[in-house]
């Protein structure tokens, strides 16, 4: 109980670098992602059958999903490796929580117990990364479809007082997307993992199964959520430009 | 500051989470998404064209079956304008046959009858003229005793033109 904090856990130091259990965990499922995918994408077989058959039916599924929240042809295309990425990489992190008997896995480092296995979206950190990166890639989006003076124009606006108010606006806005998306996805995960040890911690038998059944949902909404936000973020950036134009 | 801090941000891990999430992302998106998804357009368009072409089979072969039939019942016409034209003329060579032998029948019988009746003139001429002779062989004989060639071939040639 004494060893959940907020911080994911430091388990060794590389030189100076700080080797944390979440950071472990990114790099072991990224790895596996990494092989998982190109192998199936390697031995693609016309007749599909076994994993091909359900990577098939998630990139498809998702690819349509994008076209159809972004429109078809270019911007789905230009936009779907990040937000495709996001969803499996966050979606498989979650589901990582449910290999039976990693949370028993701790190594001592003076003398304290911590736990080898974190949550990965656990880590404000990663979270953090990557809500970043989604914010500036709309970012960057609209600055390449504006173009640099509308872009800027949108948040300091001079024309009169209630324009110049609504662009600070936009700007804290914009402030505001990487809190909340950023802390929905950390806080969710967080949360989960804390509630799921104190469950275990007062009734180890039986009484968890409901919370990890909801654990499941949350696993998958979040990660919806998280790419589903980042994607709608860039379309309203294209769709808003494409009103001005008209 | 403390707020960072226990959330356990450190600009280390952050730039090392960033760099593992932009490979991440690059590496399935070069070699996991895009492969993939030529693949799944390929076959897309493998299936599409097969779908195209099976129907494009059936069509045809609908056709042709059209055209069999077509041709089918062409060629019962012509046939049996063959076959018609063959007995129309067949017929009218019988009839000309006929006719031409009907013609050299009776040409052959007029030239024959022609001929017959030459041959009986003749003949009858002949007979005249030995009938004449033998008639007066047997008148000297009978008479035995000549009269004057004047006379006697009168009473000759009266008896024979009664």
């Amino acid at each position: 109980m004494d060893n959940i904090t907020l911080a994911s856990n430091i388990l060794f130091s590389i030189g100076s670098f700080p080797v944390t259990n979440t950071f472990l965990w990114t790099v072991v499922a990224s790895v596996f992602l990494m092989i998982f995918f190109v192998l199936i994408a390697r031995r693609m077989k016309s007749v599909p059958g076994g994993a091909q058959n359900v990577v098939e039916m998630l990139l498809e599924g998702a690819y349509s999903f994008t076209e159809s929240v972004i429109g078809p042809g270019k911007p789905a295309r230009k936009i779907f490796p990040l937000v495709g990425t996001m969803f499996i990489f966050i979606l498989f992190s979650n589901f990582l929580v449910y290999i039976p008997g990693q949370s028993a896995l701790t190594v001592y480092k003076g003398g304290n117990p911590v736990p080898v296995f974190r949550a990965i979206m656990s880590d404000y950190g990663l979270v953090l990364v990557m809500t970043l990166i989604s914010v500036i890639t709309t970012q960057i989006v609209s600055f390449a479809v504006l173009g640099p003076f509308k872009y800027i124009g949108k948040f300091i606006n001079l024309k009169g007082p209630l324009d110049f108010f609504l662009g600070l606006m936009d700007l804290v806005g914009e402030i505001a997307k990487v809190i909340s998306l950023s802390f929905r996805l950390f806080g969710n995960i967080f949360a989960g993992e804390v509630l799921t040890a104190v469950i275990l911690f007062l009734m180890p038998f039986f009484a968890p199964l409901p919370f990890m059944f909801l654990g499941l949902l949350t696993a998958v909404v979040q990660a919806f959520v998280f790419a589903v936000l980042t994607l709608v973020f860039t379309s309203m950036v294209i769709e808003s430009s494409s009103e001005e134009v008209k | 500051m403390e707020l960072l801090g226990a959330l356990g941000l450190d600009w280390k891990i952050l730039l090392a989470q960033f760099f593992n999430f932009a490979i991440l992302v690059f590496v399935l998106w070069r070699f996991a998404y895009k492969p993939i998804f030529k693949f799944l357009e390929e076959r897309k368009n493998k299936i599409e064209e097969g779908v195209k072409n099976a129907e494009q089979a059936t069509q045809k072969l609908i056709e042709i079956g059209e055209k069999e039939k077509e041709v089918l019942i062409e060629a019962k016409k012509e046939a049996l304008n063959m076959i018609n034209e063959a007995k129309d003329n067949a017929d009218k060579k019988g009839n000309e046959i006929i006719k031409r032998a009907q013609e050299e029948a009776s040409s052959v019988i007029v030239k024959e009858r022609e001929k017959f009746n030459q041959e009986k003139i003749e003949i009858f001429k002949d007979m005249r003229n030995n009938l004449s002779e033998l008639v007066i062989l047997a008148v000297e004989k009978v008479i035995e005793e000549k009269m004057n060639n004047e006379k006697d071939r009168e009473i000759i040639k009266k008896a024979l033109n009664n």
